[in-house]
């Protein structure tokens, strides 16, 4: 259905997800032309999306063995409160700003090895029991209280602004879409060019052949898990940052945003397909589709509605480039 | 004598937990999820001290786990108990369960949210009233005609229609300009997101009412990182510690304090009154508060 060009095809299976994007915010700019290009609110768009970048960029790696992680929202709250907590008790700031991050590993390596060492049947179950754990542990720390005021040195990466001296002061390039831009291109590095990053590749795209190949399928898969916690456990780090809290309701079904940003962005969920640019571009289509109906005032109700369509129309039209792909 | 008095009220605490009435406070979250629930919570078990009654008190997992909430209930009706303090997930989803309770003869009221069940008594803040002193506080200190935004809690609950609806009606009866009604989800960061599109499309608010405070923090640093805080004025709903706090320190100008202990304390003693076969007022309201510069340190 795509015409018979194989350059136009393969065109589209690679860079299809960016057109979609661009066409989005041709759509935007007609319905708000005075808001939607302006600095200020394209640098929103990037602040408020920061955090579901890296949850689905960490998501993402667990979809590729076709796995997947429901514990990234709370280990995200996690994190959060551990750091926001160790921040008020005057622990030096280095050591905070790992905190986040290394309370993400471990959760991730709890992930792992429960799922390879108890051997349950999916990773759905294990990590759908530390969602609960990891939510519990995060109202517990502080009875459920949030923590606010984490200081400079912390809030850092999650707030800071760099104008370049170009920008009016309060739009800028954030701290926070640099540290997404590191983290997808060491993505894109540790998938593509690595060792490590193939056997991911080919767990998904065939488990049991990977093992017959050697490939030590249960120690990459403790790995995958410990990625996913790590970049949950930066995200924390960012949104306490951005807000200035700990707070342990943080991400709640943010597990669930970023496997639809995933999804959109064309990865497969049986495994072994997807590209970090499109899970990237599946994060701008959510994020500038809520921006755009924000910006129109549109009610939430309806927000919610639409999203759930453009999930469903996103992988059909993913459905139907294959087909045409196949059919050549 | 220590020890004797300590031996007496040992044996008084064992011998009125035997024999005393039992009231059961069922709360939307839990008080270790919530200051506010853990105000209601204290409020409560104060109360039954007081009246030498046994309080026990309840909660689903997490807030608004209505399915949990009916099971708990269920679950307490067939042990048998002496009334029910509840603080409903869902008003209709509860209906039913409130009346099997009521059925089984044990005296049920509502606090915090109102439910649908004729004849049960309301034991609450009434949220409109609340709203409406936090936008009358707001057109005090701005200028007729200016433009104001509302950041809405979730809308589908009772309690986040009335402070829409309550505030809104209050900012435009006193001739403001609301521009945009956005909601945050009663949540930090989506109020702060909400807040940063609100003030990028509407650039000239002056002020914003924010249905909680959670959201009227996340608006704050919203408006911060915008180097808009002067020119818009920040006023939230609950008066919770770090509200209190902000208001102290001049970033958000004002909140409205709920009487959560009262909540708590006051569904007691009606349950108590009831027990008693005394009749007690369809509504009795805790009171709102509002709360600026002046007094909120009593809330820190």
């Amino acid at each position: 259905m795509l015409g018979n060009s194989p350059r136009l095809s393969s065109f589209l299976e690679h860079y299809g997800i960016v057109v979609i994007v661009v066409v989005m915010m041709a759509l935007l700019y007609a319905t708000r032309p005075d808001v939607f290009m302006s600095l200020a609110n394209l640098t929103n768009i990037i602040k408020q999306n920061a955090t579901l970048a890296l949850l689905a960029l960490g998501m993402f790696v667990v979809i590729v063995t076709a796995g997947i992680d429901l514990s990234v929202g709370s280990v995200m709250a996690l994190g959060m409160m551990c750091l926001a907590v160790a921040a008020k008790a005057g622990v030096p700031w280095p050591i905070v700003v790992l905190i986040g991050p290394l309370v993400g590993i471990t959760a991730g390596l709890v992930n792992g090895l429960g799922l390879t060492v108890l051997k349950l049947p999916h990773p759905f179950i294990m990590t759908l029991g530390t969602l609960n754990i990891a939510r519990g542990l995060s109202s517990l720390i502080t009875e459920g209280a949030p923590v606010s005021g984490l200081g400079r040195e912390v809030r850092y990466l999650g707030q800071a602004n760099y104008d370049f001296g170009i920008f009016p002061p309060p739009t800028g390039l954030p701290a926070s879409l640099f540290v997404v831009i590191i983290s997808a291109v060491g993505m894109w590095f540790f998938l593509n060019r690595t060792s490590m990053g193939r056997h991911i590749f080919a767990i998904g795209g065939n488990t049991h052949a990977a093992r017959v190949s050697g490939i030590n399928v249960d120690r990459v898969l403790v790995y995958v898990y410990a990625i996913s916690g790590f970049f949950a456990g930066l995200g924390g780090l960012l949104l306490a940052g951005r807000t200035d809290s700990g707070f342990p309701l943080a991400g709640q079904n943010a597990e669930l945003d970023a496997i639809a940003a995933v999804i959109i962005g064309g990865a497969s969920f049986f495994g072994g397909r997807g590209t970090v640019l499109g899970v990237m571009a599946g994060v701008l289509i959510m994020g500038l589709m809520r921006n755009g109906l924000n910006l129109n005032n549109v009610s939430p109700f309806w927000q919610q509605i639409l999203i759930g369509l453009v999930i469903i129309a996103a992988v059909y039209i993913d459905v139907l480039r294959r087909h045409a792909a196949v059919r050549r | 004598m220590k020890k004797l008095i300590l031996a007496g009220a040992a044996l008084a605490l064992m011998t009125s937990t035997a024999l005393a009435d039992k009231f059961l406070l069922d709360m939307k979250g839990p008080g270790a999820g919530n200051p506010f629930w853990a105000a209601v919570e204290a409020g409560a078990m104060e109360k039954g001290k007081e009246l030498g009654v046994e309080v026990m008190v309840m909660s689903p997992p997490t807030e608004s786990d209505v399915a949990a909430q009916i099971a708990q209930i269920e679950d307490m009706i067939a042990q048998g108990l002496d009334g029910i303090a509840l603080a409903p997930t869902d008003p209709n989803a509860l209906a039913p369960v409130v009346d099997a309770a009521k059925a089984a003869g044990i005296p049920v009221v509502f606090v915090d949210t109102k439910g649908t069940n004729e004849g049960v008594t309301f034991i609450g803040t009434n949220n409109e009233v609340g709203a409406k002193l936090a936008a009358d506080y707001i057109c005090g200190k701005i200028e007729k005609g200016s433009e104001v935004a509302i950041l809405q809690g979730i809308i589908t609950q009772s309690t986040g229609q009335a402070r829409a609806s309550g505030s809104k009606a209050g900012l435009e009866a006193c001739g403001m300009k609301v521009v945009a009604e956005q909601t945050g989800e009663w949540d930090r960061a989506k109020g702060q997101a909400a807040m940063e599109n609100i003030i990028t499309g509407n650039p000239n608010i002056k002020a914003v009412f924010a249905s909680n405070d959670n959201m009227a923090l996340g608006a704050v640093e919203a408006l911060k990182s915008a180097g808009k805080l002067a020119d818009v004025m920040v006023v939230g709903f609950d008066a919770n510690p770090d509200a209190a706090a902000s208001v102290l320190a001049g970033e958000m100008t004002a909140t409205v304090a709920q009487a959560p202990k009262n909540m708590g304390a006051f569904g007691i003693q009606a349950l108590v009154d009831l027990k008693a076969g005394k009749t007690i007022d369809p509504v009795i309201d805790t009171g709102t508060v509002l709360v600026d510069k002046s007094n909120a340190e009593q809330y820190k």
